[in-house]
């Protein structure tokens, strides 16, 4: 009868493939009415500033339309993959405004200065607030997702930042995989 | 490392989290296509981190999907013709020029022939494999018969040298001129004897050993010996219990023995 009534339509990923690939804007809006705001939310965690964040949400959206036909699902989900691109792309949009070194510099030092005080680690991981999001998520867990995730460190400039050995990188990110986990059971 | 080792590792939630090389995260990728429990297992995380990534959704500015759409078009007019909307069925095949079909039922029909000739030959080998190895059990199955013969023997020998009470009688020739001898072994309080006869030839045909213990004067039947067991230092449990007697002696008599020994073919003979 009017546009109102028209059902919400839930597509599943193969069928969302397909619809992407015929590039019309009925796709165009189901994709931005479902992955919009979980990739907005993403690359705001990466780059804080508004005006930067929504060029690299229409950088992200141009990638997935031109390079939906390099998606492998054997990779991973299209979800994963669609989230690497707004990490991936918010990530070198840091680093292409110069701020890759002093991002990684000031992060690191946050870190080490925070764990050496102690009392103060609320405080720096306020800035990146992802425990506002997850309640009861460890500061150590927070941390460690918050560098590989949002900053885009690798294992070696993890364990060199914190001090901890690879190994100990490595389980801590699956504990704290782990422990979201729980979180979001409950 | 095998896969329980490779998750307890994280190396699957770094690989998600992005923190791996290229490389590694390569090896993640093809240990993932290899093996089903890491697959299961990357699906969980993929899951959780979905849950995180909806956690973290912003709502994007209004009108922010008007201009996104507009920045869209240069690069899907790039990507199909101008003013044509791109119509792709949801069958992709319908896309494939039929040429490509009759390649692929020919490459399929090729491939089948000789994934057949394959099998075929691996199938030949397998046979052949089968046989030998059939004949190595049988063989194997021979020798495992043959040792618990050669097991039973040395326990028998065993206890009987465990056994203080056993004398020993060695059967003499009593024919003249044929040098000939059998051993006896006997525990009187047991009842039980055993006996050799490695010093007698092989009876001729239709003809077998019989054993005797004389008691009082009397010969009493003690059994045939299996012809087999002539000039072989075997030994062999005599089937009756030997309570008594004086002496032990051996004749030849028709295969299946006699009630009593023909006197002229006593060979042996060996007094307690």
């Amino acid at each position: 009868m009017t546009e109102l009534s028209s059902p919400a339509t839930i597509y599943n990923e193969a069928e969302l493939i397909l619809l992407l690939k015929q590039q019309t804007r009925e796709g165009f809006n189901y994709l931005y009415r479902q992955y919009g705001a979980v990739l907005y939310g993403v690359i705001n965690k990466v780059v804080y500033d508004e005006q930067t964040a929504q060029d690299v949400l229409q950088d992200v959206f141009v990638k997935i339309w031109t390079n939906i036909e390099q998606y492998n699902p054997q990779k991973g989900r299209l979800y994963t993959w669609m989230i690497n691109i707004a990490r991936n792309a918010s990530i070198d949009k840091l680093r292409s405004k110069g701020e890759i070194m002093k991002g990684k510099i000031r992060t690191g030092e946050d870190i080490v200065n925070n764990l050496q005080q102690g009392m103060k680690t609320e405080q720096a991981t306020d800035t990146i607030g992802l425990r506002k999001m997850v309640a009861g998520l460890k500061p150590e867990y927070e941390t460690i997702i918050t560098l590989a995730y949002f900053k885009g460190f690798t294992l070696d400039e993890i364990s060199k930042t914190l001090g901890i050995p690879l190994g100990t990188v490595k389980t801590r990110m699956r504990h704290a995989i782990q422990q979201l986990r729980e979180i979001f059971n409950n | 490392m095998n896969t329980r080792e490779c998750i307890e590792s994280g190396i699957l939630e770094a690989y998600i989290l992005g923190a791996l090389s290229v490389a590694e995260a390569a090896q993640v990728e093809a240990d993932i296509a290899m093996y089903p429990e890491l697959a299961a297992e990357m699906e969980a995380i993929e899951t959780v981190m979905q849950l995180f990534a909806t956690k973290l959704a912003t709502e994007p500015p209004a009108g922010m999907d008007e201009k996104i759409w507009g920045a869209l078009q240069p690069a899907t007019a790039a990507a199909s013709q101008p003013n044509t909307p791109k119509v792709i069925p949801f069958q992709p095949e319908y896309r494939k020029p039929v040429q490509w079909k009759h390649a692929a039922v020919w490459a399929g029909l090729v491939g089948s022939v000789l994934l057949n000739a394959f099998l075929w030959t691996g199938k030949e080998h397998t046979k052949s494999d089968l046989a030998a190895l059939s004949s190595k059990m049988s063989a194997i199955e021979q020798q495992q018969k043959d040792m618990a013969g050669i097991l039973k023997d040395y326990q028998q020998n065993k206890a009987m040298m465990a056994d203080t009470g056993m004398q020993t009688i060695v059967m003499h020739t009593v024919q003249p001129g044929h040098p000939m001898a059998a051993t006896l072994y006997w525990s009187k309080n047991k009842g039980e004897a055993y006996v050799s006869v490695d010093g007698l030839p092989a009876p001729p045909k239709g003809m077998q050993y019989q054993l005797w213990v004389m008691e009082n004067g009397k010969p009493v039947d003690m059994g045939v010996i299996p012809n087999n067991m002539a000039n072989t230092p075997e030994m062999q449990k005599v089937g009756k219990p030997v309570t008594d007697g004086q002496a032990f002696a051996i004749s030849l008599e028709k295969e299946g023995g006699s009630p009593t020994p023909t006197m002229q073919n006593i060979y042996v003979m060996g007094k307690v």
